[in-house]
């Protein structure tokens, strides 16, 4: 997506017409390919190089330093019979779903009431897009205070049975607190893509829809949801690859119980490393980057017919 | 006249780029210059026990005066499976010895160090506890260093007002939490909150109280991964009553535990919110914090009627290894046996409320500890369970289940089911 953009005003989008080759192909600039070189030298040794490094060493039984022997698909094998992993994979499925179903209802309201004509607008805005320059860490450990102990004396206080508990420690209700918080964290970018998205439908379409007597609702669901949906497709792709990788804020909140309740996938990878079951997580990792690869194409199918579109 | 501007920039930032690499270059000059380069040589001690990073960089700094051949940077904060995955690894450790140092063991990657003579010192007792962690054949991998030895903490004070003693049995334990119950005062203190309390509290002295958790361990390794579920030895038959006699104790605990953390649990039993805690001398630190004047008693567990079955839960808090890997083997051996000293060792373990591990080591003085030294010196102690089952296994989790209720049987059977899958593909 990045690269062919960047390509580009080297083909049509520049007003000079540029220079062309013999076989009226256009030709880009040199300077444009020195352009990448930075970007490829440190995506190839910071991405690419450990990827092929770790798929290799997730084919071993080497706990991430010292001598290993090759051992197949033994850790493979035992992966898919492994029930923690398949629960922590069902967790982070789930949980990602849920969130960002959430996050794109609450985003998208919000988006409409700040975009509407209301007083101090541009210092609500600012107010909403806070939660994003919080550290996730920082957010989960607040949150793990206000859930242990100013909800439950909420809950005393007001004579909510259910409150009087914390949260954190029901194994079939501490995925509602990670979703609520990783929700509160993740709502403002989400907010700025349909506020974007809101600003870049023109006004006339609202004054002929107005004149032709349709409601405020009626614009809503009519005019702004479809004129949007671009957006729509992009927030959820682009939250549900993000919410898969959940790591911090659990971590904060939970780190993965009570139990091993919300263990998800990322934690499970990651205590491999530290626990010495290197290669095992590695394979792990290799599986769950082939689930990412899949969902960049469907993210880049999308999103090329939405700009399409529009 | 837009491809003109684009050579422009093209040739700029050929330029610039130039300018960087000659920059990068004459850095990277001036930081070889910066390297000691006289006979000193410098040498990486990695050690992270939070509550001791101060004495230890004390300890080096008096070290540093003995003599002028070595230099020692204390590392407390890198991740340790990085740097052994980097391959470059401290050139002499100081950590807890369990499950995570174990496998630095178990693939060779520390040296031997068998031929010091302060390997020759450590008490025979312990080489049960060393071996059943782990092995390198032939090799004397670590160097224990400080041991740590947990019962149930109780508040003096509480018991006296109640008339109430230490009790010997299970069966008295259980008659103590009931009076205390019955005159209104939460028996003991716990902090479900964080997992890790559980199993090595609650956990870990039920299991430790019952069996004997060195010989448990060595048979479950030797029976390798062929065992299955109908194996003499599994988590399952063995551990089933030690786990449910632990839920048993659940109901003589503080309502909250389920949200309160360790740092409440220190703060509530130096209030004196509850008469016992499940802790290990660390918390002694931290509640004299709150209220230095508490009197803390200690007394092992009693999991059985046997009185004589009743042993202290110990753990090798500090362990002495230099990497194969370290290019500075003699610096680090220079440095290690500084740090053996008796005198450095035994200072070191009074500070730290550590019992000695040498032959030579002089005996506890915490006003808490001497209750449990008569256990230490009839080596009546066992190691925690929890410190032996690999950190890939999710153990504490399972432990937060059990005190919540989980049923022991399924929670068992599952570890089971992870340790076989462990040994399959180890």
């Amino acid at each position: 997506m990045v690269t062919a953009t960047a390509t580009r005003p080297g083909g049509g989008d520049v007003a000079a017409p540029p220079p062309t080759t013999p076989d009226h192909r256009p030709a880009v600039p040199r300077t444009f390919y020195l352009f990448l070189i930075p970007t490829l030298v440190l995506f190839t040794l910071s991405i690419t190089l450990p990827a092929i490094m770790g798929i290799t060493l997730s084919f071993t039984d080497s706990v991430g330093f010292g001598e290993f022997s090759f051992t197949g698909l033994t850790n493979y094998v035992a992966l898919f019979a492994d029930p923690a992993v398949r629960s922590s994979y069902l967790f982070t499925i789930g949980f990602a779903l849920v969130t960002v179903v959430l996050v794109n209802v609450i985003a998208f309201l919000l988006a409409v009431g700040l975009t509407a004509r209301i007083r101090a607008k541009v210092a609500l805005r600012a107010v909403f897009v806070l939660p994003m320059v919080i550290s996730g860490i920082v957010i989960a450990y607040v949150f793990n205070f206000l859930f242990s102990n100013s909800v439950p004396q909420l809950g005393q206080a007001l004579g909510v049975a259910a409150l009087e508990q914390s949260l954190l420690a029901d194994p079939d209700l501490a995925w509602v607190t990670i979703v609520i918080v990783t929700a509160w964290q993740a709502i403002p970018s989400a907010l700025l893509i349909y506020i974007a998205g809101i600003l870049s439908i023109p006004g006339e379409v609202y004054e002929a829809a107005a004149m032709d007597g349709a409601s405020a609702r009626r614009r809503l669901l009519s005019i702004t949801l479809p004129l949007v949906s671009g957006y729509v497709v992009i927030n959820l792709v682009i939250g549900f690859k993000n919410f898969l990788n959940a790591y911090d804020i659990i971590v904060g909140l939970t780190n993965g119980g009570p139990g091993t309740a919300t263990r998800s996938v990322a934690m499970t990878i990651f205590s491999g490393f530290t626990g010495g079951d290197y290669a095992y997580q590695m394979a792990n990792a290799t599986i769950f980057f082939l689930i990412a690869v899949v969902l960049a194409v469907v993210q880049l199918r999308l999103t090329r017919g939405r700009s399409a579109l529009s | 006249m837009a491809s003109q501007t684009a050579l422009m920039s093209a040739e700029l930032s050929r330029r610039g780029f130039l300018r960087g690499v000659a920059a990068a270059g004459a850095g990277l000059a001036l930081a070889s210059c910066s390297r000691p380069s006289s006979g000193v040589t410098e040498i990486v001690f990695y050690q992270s026990k939070p509550e001791v990073i101060g004495y230890f960089d004390d300890l080096i700094e008096q070290f540093h005066q003995t003599q002028s051949r070595v230099r020692v940077r204390h590392d407390a904060t890198s991740n340790l499976a990085g740097t052994f995955v980097r391959e470059s690894p401290p050139d002499i450790g100081c950590l807890n010895y369990n499950f995570e140092v174990s496998r630095y063991v178990e693939r060779g990657a520390l040296s031997d160090l068998g031929d010091m003579p302060e390997a020759g010192r450590v008490l025979d007792d312990l080489q049960p506890l060393i071996d059943v962690t782990a092995t390198y054949p032939d090799r004397t991998s670590v160097i224990p260093y400080s041991l740590m030895a947990a019962a149930v903490l109780y508040n003096r004070e509480i018991f006296a007002q109640h008339g109430l003693v230490p009790p010997t049995t299970h069966a008295e334990f259980l008659a103590l939490c009931d009076a205390l119950t019955a005159a209104g005062v939460t028996p003991f203190y716990s902090t479900f909150k964080d997992p890790w309390t559980i199993a090595q509290g609650h956990f870990d002295y039920a299991v430790g109280g019952m069996l004997d958790t060195t010989d448990f361990f060595r048979r479950l390794k030797e029976q390798g991964a062929d065992a299955g579920p109908d194996a003499p030895v599994t988590f399952e038959k063995q551990f089933l009553e030690p786990v449910r006699r632990m839920q048993e104790l659940v109901g003589y605990t503080n309502a909250d535990a389920a949200s309160r953390g360790y740092g409440d649990g220190n703060l509530a039993f130096a209030n004196g919110q509850a008469a016992m805690y499940l802790q290990g001398p660390w918390a002694l630190g931290e509640i004299a914090k709150t209220n230095p004047d508490l009197d803390v008693g200690a007394f092992p567990l009693p999991m059985t009627d046997d009185p004589a079955d009743r042993k202290v839960r110990v753990n090798i808090d500090l362990a002495l290894w230099i990497p194969e890997r370290s290019t500075k083997q003699e610096a680090a051996r220079e440095f290690l046996a500084f740090l053996m000293q008796p005198d450095v060792i035994d200072a070191y373990n009074a500070h730290a409320l550590g019992f000695g591990v040498t032959q030579d080591a002089a005996p506890v003085t915490d006003p808490t500890l001497v209750e449990l030294q008569e256990y230490y010196d009839r080596a009546d102690f066992y190691l925690g369970a929890s410190q032996l089952v690999p950190q890939s296994i999710p153990l504490q989790n399972y432990t937060q289940s059990l005190a919540s209720g989980a049923d022991p049987q399924r929670v068992l059977r599952t570890l089971d089911a992870d340790w076989q899958r462990l040994a399959f593909r180890s």
